[in-house]
């Protein structure tokens, strides 16, 4: 078992994730071409899924980056300026996954409710997917540049240059602007509870009907409150990215903020499976959900909870702030 | 008074305690307090504003119960969370603004159920009243979750 609060580790794991957005949204992609090719809409919902979860996955690679970096600082031949160029692409195409992700997703629950595909959202997902492919392969690229040495010297090694701060988002250019005004933590705090709380109503409500304990609902009624729930995450995720670019050797080492980072994937997991979830959205006001649907429900619950708890408990188990 | 509450063995007990039990499970009960009981109301409130039309009043009357078990939770952790700073507490004007924004959004909870949900048959049209309400209740409680979170910055 390896020790997560420790920097070599979580470097290690970032060596492990790091394939995922790339391999994954190449997937994605290929899955959704394929589906124009055979007309095949089962398949591009595959393609839907597999971008969601992709998008999910991304959260932990991001975040044992900066693992990687505070491990890697200060040791002789690493570039620091191809650290920080690594981690502002890295930075833009984990933003971009998670817009490709919400697309999906939203392409998913249209489906649910009208039935079908829209091709709007089709080919926005598309759109996005394919820079997303892009973005992630160069902040890949860029990362061969910090410590590799059988690539030096190779026509593609510093492909994209080694300057810093030329991208279009800077990490360091987010954390001055964070730490420069007294305002913007107390405001995103403010704004990650109220994305928490309409977060948690949604699941909730859906998942307390999954249960049996909230009753004479459909799910298809219940359809148009889904994207509250995601606007909530959406909130949290903007003003936790805000929270953890500004201090993020807070979160690196700390158990509690992995603890987070797992039960919050887990718990997207769900909610995907929920969109999904056809028995349960055939389901008429008054009938029961089958013994799979109440355990989902409950395990959607307990999850919600416990990224909840793990946050609050941020400076009590772990050692921020 | 707000003195002698701030050095109360309670206070000293919950604040200086390396207990995990002790400042550390309050306040996240707290969190979760709010959360179940902000979550339940804004359902509730966006219902009424005409999301998930179809869900019959009826079948969400029950997050009513949830809001009143949460907002129990919430007066006993945060009575615990005031005593432990009563002194920094009483005298601040934030924390007072707090509770009146907690205090305006439980009448707003009353006053819609009782025009929407009781009376046995279901509205069919939500009113034009009935919306102001879950608007109010919607700032309300918005403004309790600001007021709260500044309490920790500012005061």
């Amino acid at each position: 078992m390896p020790n997560l609060a420790n920097l070599a580790d979580l470097a290690h794991l970032h060596l492990l994730l790091n394939h995922f957005p790339t391999i994954g949204t190449i997937l994605g992609v290929g899955l959704l071409l394929l589906s124009f090719i055979r007309k095949n809409d089962h398949l591009k919902k595959v393609s839907f899924e597999v971008l969601f979860l992709i998008a999910l996955a991304t959260m932990p690679v991001y975040v044992s980056g900066s693992a990687a970096a505070e491990a890697l600082k200060g040791q002789s031949g690493v570039s620091q300026a191809a650290i920080v160029t690594h981690n502002d692409a890295a930075l833009g195409s984990f933003i971009l996954m998670e817009i490709t992700g919400f697309f999906a997703w939203l392409a998913l629950w249209r489906m649910r409710r009208i039935g079908r595909l829209t091709t709007g959202l089709t080919y926005t997902v598309l759109v996005l997917s394919v820079l997303t492919v892009a973005a992630v392969s160069r902040a890949a690229l860029l990362a061969g540049d910090i410590r590799h040495p059988e690539i030096e010297g190779g026509q593609y090694a510093g492909l994209f240059g080694q300057s810093t701060g030329s991208g279009f988002i800077s990490a360091a250019g987010i954390k001055d602007y964070v730490l420069q005004h007294p305002y913007v933590w107390p405001t995103c705090e403010t704004l990650h509870f109220i994305g928490m709380s309409l977060m948690f109503g949604v699941l909730m409500i859906v998942n307390l009907r999954l249960v049996g304990w909230l009753r004479g609902m459909s799910f298809a009624s219940v359809h148009r409150l889904l994207p509250f729930g995601l606007m909530g995450f959406g909130i949290n995720f903007i003003t936790g990215m805000f929270f953890f670019i500004a201090a993020s050797e807070q979160y690196t080492q700390n158990v509690a903020f992995h603890w987070k980072v797992v039960l919050l994937m887990l718990a997207g997991v769900s909610f995907l499976v929920l969109t999904v979830y056809d028995e349960a959205w055939a389901l008429p006001a008054s009938a029961e959900a089958p013994l799979t649907g109440k355990l989902l429900g409950a395990s959607a619950l307990v999850l919600s909870v416990g990224v909840m708890y793990f946050g609050r408990m941020l400076p009590f188990i772990g050692n921020a702030f | 008074m707000l003195t002698s509450l701030a050095q109360s063995a309670f206070s000293t007990w919950l604040l200086s305690s390396n207990s995990i039990w002790a400042y550390p499970t309050v306040l996240t009960l707290h969190t979760f307090g709010m959360m179940v009981l902000v979550g339940a109301a804004s359902m509730i409130d966006l219902r009424l504003l005409g999301f998930g039309r179809g869900i019959p009043l009826q079948s969400i009357e029950r997050l009513f119960r949830v809001m009143w078990a949460a907002f129990a939770l919430n007066a006993v952790t945060g009575t615990m969370l005031f005593i432990a700073d009563a002194d920094k507490r009483g005298p601040s004007l934030i924390f007072w603004t707090k509770l009146a924004f907690v205090a305006l959004g439980l009448v707003m909870a009353v006053l819609i159920r009782r025009r929407n949900f009781e009376g046995g048959a279901e509205p069919v049209v939500i009113s034009g009243a009935a919306k102001r309400l879950a608007i109010i209740s919607l700032l309300a409680w918005s403004a309790a979750i600001t007021t709260g979170r500044l309490l920790a910055y500012v005061a």
